[in-house]
């Protein structure tokens, strides 16, 4: 939340006139126009929109859901969907078009594959983070390669988190907010539960 | 002029006490955990809702905050132990990611801190997500407590949020906190609800009614006798540290004193130096250590992990 704070700061030195209560349409035009607003803030941004930056570009009393509820409405049988991940609503093409947009083109999602061992060690960091290296090793019973671990924090996927207190005070990983959204998890509580608990040892 | 001594409780005996027939045996029905639940909260309330100068309420609100987020941890089903959780706070450097146990420590932390007026700050910490329905939750816990008793009302708020959203577990203690610390007028907020509920507890609450909610209040009930233990032990570590504070002859030793009051676990190399935490003291990275060796060796306070490295001491048993 503190980073939608951060950024929406200059927007509002440098907008100084946004009309968002459009008082001066009839009711029906008026809500008409709040829909296409948000459907175009989300459409124009590669990013989840979070809830407090929607609201900011309807007027003071218009209710966000409602609003989003009456978009998702007009979707359905649409190719696209609106969805609510981690940090607010986002548009995603529905998965059952997945093929098609592999068989088309190259659309740059080649960023998001993964190696086997990448997922395997994203997974490994996903259900025991914090973890560091050497947690890591003690799983896969091999050195995970630093490549690896940078090549996973670049796709922004995985971050530096508390130091581990071994001898070196190793960082440990922890997934990001990025992981969430991409894996379309609201919560870490959305992983798919483990039939042994990966937190004991035995 | 007239000193009476009822001010001033320099020991254990002298400081107010849970009577036994509050704790004898089990409560049973709604009408005994009001009558117990009021005695109890007298007793808390003598402990840390006035100004005492002996009783460092904020140690003991964050001491609770780590067991609140040890409860929280296990209600999510993340089941992060106490010690990892702590690490995991306290070694993360600045600017770092804290990742999901940190972060819910610090969730628990900065509850604490709130200013229980202050409606923008209580949505700013529950998220944008639920930031809407917290007045509504409020309101229905808090009117409750006016005709029910504070424990009723915290049960009240913790059944709305958990019918809205059952995985909230940690915004519906939060918020049932609020409703107690509001309805007895602390200036802080001290985590009660989330000490040791169950899950099956909760689930049970957002099912069914009377019996689970009077399981709840039972054990919201366990958890205010079990912070009145605390806090008559966090008072006697406080004392005993101000008794010795006069031997440490380190430079700005009254200064860590103070971090010592406040904090359930001290990191030397963070929170001592460079410099003491809360002022602009210096204090050299093997000084802080030795301060913290020097209160081990006069007996108030403890060596936390076990670790030989990145430990973290404190005075709370």
């Amino acid at each position: 939340m503190t980073v939608a704070a951060k950024k929406r700061k200059p927007a509002d030195e440098s907008g100084a006139i946004f009309d968002r209560e459009l008082d001066d349409l009839p009711q029906e035009l008026r809500w008409r126009e709040w829909m296409g607003r948000i459907e175009a803030v989300l459409f124009a941004s590669a990013w989840p929109v979070g809830r407090e930056d929607l609201a900011r570009v309807v007027g003071q009393g218009a209710s966000v859901e409602i609003l989003l509820d009456d978009i998702q409405a007009e979707l359905t049988g649409r190719p696209y969907e609106l969805v609510q991940v981690a940090s607010g609503w986002m548009f995603r093409t529905r998965t059952q078009f997945a093929d098609a947009i592999k068989a088309a083109a190259d659309l740059g999602e080649q960023s998001l594959a993964f190696t086997e061992m990448e997922m395997g060690v994203l997974c490994a960091i996903a259900y025991h983070q914090p973890i560091d290296r050497a947690g890591l090793a003690e799983i896969f019973g091999k050195e995970v390669s630093r490549d690896l671990l940078a090549r996973l924090r670049y796709k922004g996927l995985i971050a530096s988190g508390p130091r581990s207190p071994r001898p070196g005070a190793p960082h440990t990983f922890v997934t990001t907010e990025t992981f969430l959204v991409t894996f379309d998890l609201q919560s870490l509580r959305d992983l798919p539960e483990l039939e042994v608990d990966p937190r004991d040892p035995g | 002029m007239t000193y009476y001594t009822t001010a001033t409780f320099d020991d254990q005996t002298k400081l107010p006490q849970l009577p036994g027939w509050v704790t004898f045996g089990r409560a049973e029905t709604l009408e005994t955990v009001a009558f117990r639940s009021g005695a109890a909260l007298t007793v808390l309330n003598q402990l840390v809702g006035n100004v005492r100068q002996d009783m460092p309420v904020r140690l003991l609100a964050n001491r609770l905050a780590l067991t609140a987020a040890t409860a929280t941890s296990k209600l999510e089903g993340r089941l992060a132990r106490e010690t990892d959780i702590r690490d995991a706070y306290h070694l993360t450097p600045p600017g770092e990611a804290r990742g999901p146990d940190g972060d819910l420590l610090g969730f628990w932390r900065e509850a604490v801190r709130l200013r229980l007026g202050g409606p923008d700050e209580i949505a700013d910490l529950v998220g944008p997500d639920l930031a809407e329905e917290v007045a509504g939750w409020l309101d229905i816990g808090q009117e409750r407590a006016r005709t029910h008793g504070p424990l009723a009302g915290c049960v009240a708020t913790l059944k709305a949020v958990l019918e809205t959203d059952d995985r909230a577990e940690r915004v519906a203690c939060l918020l049932s906190d609020i409703v107690l610390a509001r309805t007895l007028n602390w200036k802080t907020l001290l985590p009660v609800s989330a000490q040791r509920l169950k899950k099956t507890m909760l689930r049970e609450l957002a099912a069914k009614g009377q019996e689970a909610e009077l399981a709840v209040q039972v054990q919201i009930l366990d958890n205010i006798e079990e912070m009145i233990r605390l806090a008559r032990k966090l008072a006697c570590r406080g004392e005993a540290l101000r008794g010795i504070a006069p031997k440490l002859r380190a430079k700005g030793s009254d200064a860590a004193v103070d971090v010592f009051l406040s904090e359930d676990a001290v990191a030397p190399a963070s929170m001592l130096s460079p410099h003491i935490r809360g002022t602009s003291i210096p204090m050299t990275a093997r000084a802080a250590r030795r301060f913290c060796d020097r209160l081990v060796e006069l007996g108030v306070a403890r060596e936390l992990t076990g670790r030989s490295t990145f430990r973290l001491y404190g005075i709370v048993p």
